[in-house]
């Protein structure tokens, strides 16, 4: 458990030594949030509300899904990928380190200071800017913090499941362009679930891409609370589970069949 | 001129056969594009058909700018493949860029013929999808000025997304890393070109307007097509200005890139 948090500690570390790349990344959401809000109160126009949700919380989505964008590394991870192709990953595979455990301590400090730098910067930003939602008991406060977590469990998982078919092809890098668009698409990216018609959302929900940024949203927007709220953060962590179990079953039968060339 | 073009051709297609190459490869990718922009596009009509449109604009409206600017943006993203910005700032950082000066043959159309992606075709054939819906749906009254210019205002198009490509490319020579930031012109300019641009705070279309032109290659041309009242009171031309807008970005663009290869330093590496 030591070594996971020193490599989490090293690999937030390492964030801070692209400082020009994070802030013009940090302005890219911002203008896409600015964007999205400007459709939003185009599509919204004389009404208050829509599916539940008021002008003002959808605009603060735009917020949201533009902030949680590095925080869950959303455009796509291809380092496991890479790691097969060139080799790298025989001297990582001798560490005496579980290996789905020495990405996911990296891909955490990434995470994390994405999340405090990125994530709360565009919120910040947002809320100087917009009348934006805010959570307002400490129970939902506590459940964005557990949505966030479990959210970014399921999109790491997902993430490597998707980087695992290296083993088996050698255009694993087409793979997973499709594996991260059904994510954006999927997972209330692009709009909140809610505006979409039933059947479609039954069809996301059959998937674990709702599980990465709209229990978010709605835990963050109190659309859900108390009970649902639970269901829905219990609903996060199964899928956690599950593609973790599923990490660690591809994991064992790629590494039986990887074949390192020397030189 | 004959000479540059052939040599054009012939790297060109060396760069296609290069892709075809791994033909399952090439298919997965390019259907896999289809799929995800049309579902994209799909989800987005669903939500503009429950709000009955965005800012005063139907669905098939909406479709029609969309989906020209879906090609437009493809087309170039295919044809300017050498000059996008990640791709290229890479080849400046590990010094391959340096190997491309030593050459006999023109720089620029070395790095144009360089790469030609064609999985492209598949944002090109969805968007080409959505503009023939959007066409189905608003039934534009045809004039023979108007078959006539819609060819026209998607070159403009194109002109003026590959400008940005080679500025942004351009900018790499100091930058030596891509820098994400370019994509808010590119990307998000393409995103931005494809909702009716009345519905911006002023002054993010005002930027769109005097800074970056974008407004005379999307908007105002949209109006024209679709018979529908400019808000802002532009005169009439306005409409006609997309070839032109687009021609001249392109020329400063290439202007700028030439000052950049002037002042070219190599990393080194």
């Amino acid at each position: 458990m030591r070594t996971f948090f020193e490599l989490v500690k090293l690999s937030a570390r390492r964030q801070f030594t692209y400082r020009a790349a994070a802030f013009a990344g940090l302005a890219t959401n911002v203008f896409f949030g600015l964007l999205r809000a400007a459709v939003m109160v185009a599509l919204y126009g004389e009404r208050g509300e829509a599916a539940g949700i008021s002008l003002q919380a959808a605009i603060t989505y735009t917020g949201i899904s533009q902030a949680v964008i590095a925080f869950l590394d959303l455009f796509g991870w291809w380092q496991v990928i890479q790691s097969v192709y060139s080799g790298q990953i025989s001297g990582d595979l001798l560490k005496p380190m579980d290996y789905f455990r020495f990405w996911m301590a990296q891909d955490l400090g990434r995470a994390l200071v994405n999340l405090a730098g990125r994530g709360v910067l565009i919120m910040l930003f947002y809320a100087a800017v917009f009348d934006i939602v805010l959570p307002g008991q400490p129970g939902q406060w506590l459940g964005l913090l557990a949505a966030l977590l479990l959210a970014w469990m399921v999109s790491f998982a997902w993430r490597f499941l998707v980087n695992l078919t290296a083993f088996w092809v050698p255009n694993a890098v087409g793979i997973g362009r499709l594996g991260y668009s059904l994510s954006w698409l999927m997972s209330g990216f692009l709009m909140p679930l809610r505006f979409y018609p039933e059947w479609f959302q039954k069809l996301c929900n059959l998937t674990p891409f709702p599980h990465m940024i709209n229990t978010i949203v709605e835990v963050y927007l109190g659309l859900l609370s108390g009970p649902e709220m639970m269901a829905a953060l219990l609903h996060q962590a199964l899928w956690a589970a599950a593609l973790t179990s599923a990490c660690y079953l591809v994991l064992r039968a790629g590494v039986r069949r990887l074949v390192i060339l020397g030189g | 001129m004959g000479r540059i073009f052939g040599l054009y051709r012939r790297l060109v297609a060396i760069r296609i056969r290069a892709q075809m190459q791994d033909r399952s490869s090439f298919l997965l990718e390019t259907l896999s594009t289809v799929l995800v922009s049309g579902v994209t596009f799909v989800t987005l009509a669903l939500v503009i058909q429950r709000f009955e449109g965005i800012g005063g604009w139907s669905l098939g409206e909406i479709a029609f700018l969309y989906g020209l600017v879906e090609v437009s943006f493809g087309l170039m993203d295919m044809i300017f493949s050498g000059f996008d910005p990640r791709d290229f700032g890479n080849r400046v950082r590990l010094g391959t860029f340096d190997q491309m000066l030593l050459r006999p043959v023109d720089i620029t159309l070395q790095v144009f013929s360089s790469e030609f992606i064609v999985r492209r075709l598949g944002r090109i054939a969805q968007g080409a999808v959505v503009l023939a819906v959007g066409l189905h749906l608003v039934e534009i009254e045809w004039t023979a000025a108007k078959v006539l210019y819609l060819p026209l205002v998607m070159l403009g198009q194109i002109a003026f997304f590959g400008s940005l490509f080679i500025i942004g490319s351009t900018i790499t020579f100091w930058t030596v890393e891509s820098i994400e930031v370019i994509n808010i012109f590119t990307y998000g300019g393409a995103e931005m070109m494809s909702y009716p641009m009345h519905i911006y705070p002023d002054w993010l279309r005002r930027f769109f307007t005097y800074l970056l032109p974008a407004i005379f290659l999307n908007y105002y041309p949209a109006l024209y097509f679709l018979n529908k009242p400019d808000p802002f009171g532009a005169p009439g031309w306005a409409a006609f200005l997309s070839p032109l807008v687009g021609a001249g970005m392109l020329a400063l663009s290439l202007a700028i890139w030439r000052v950049g290869i002037w002042h070219y330093q190599s990393t080194g590496t």
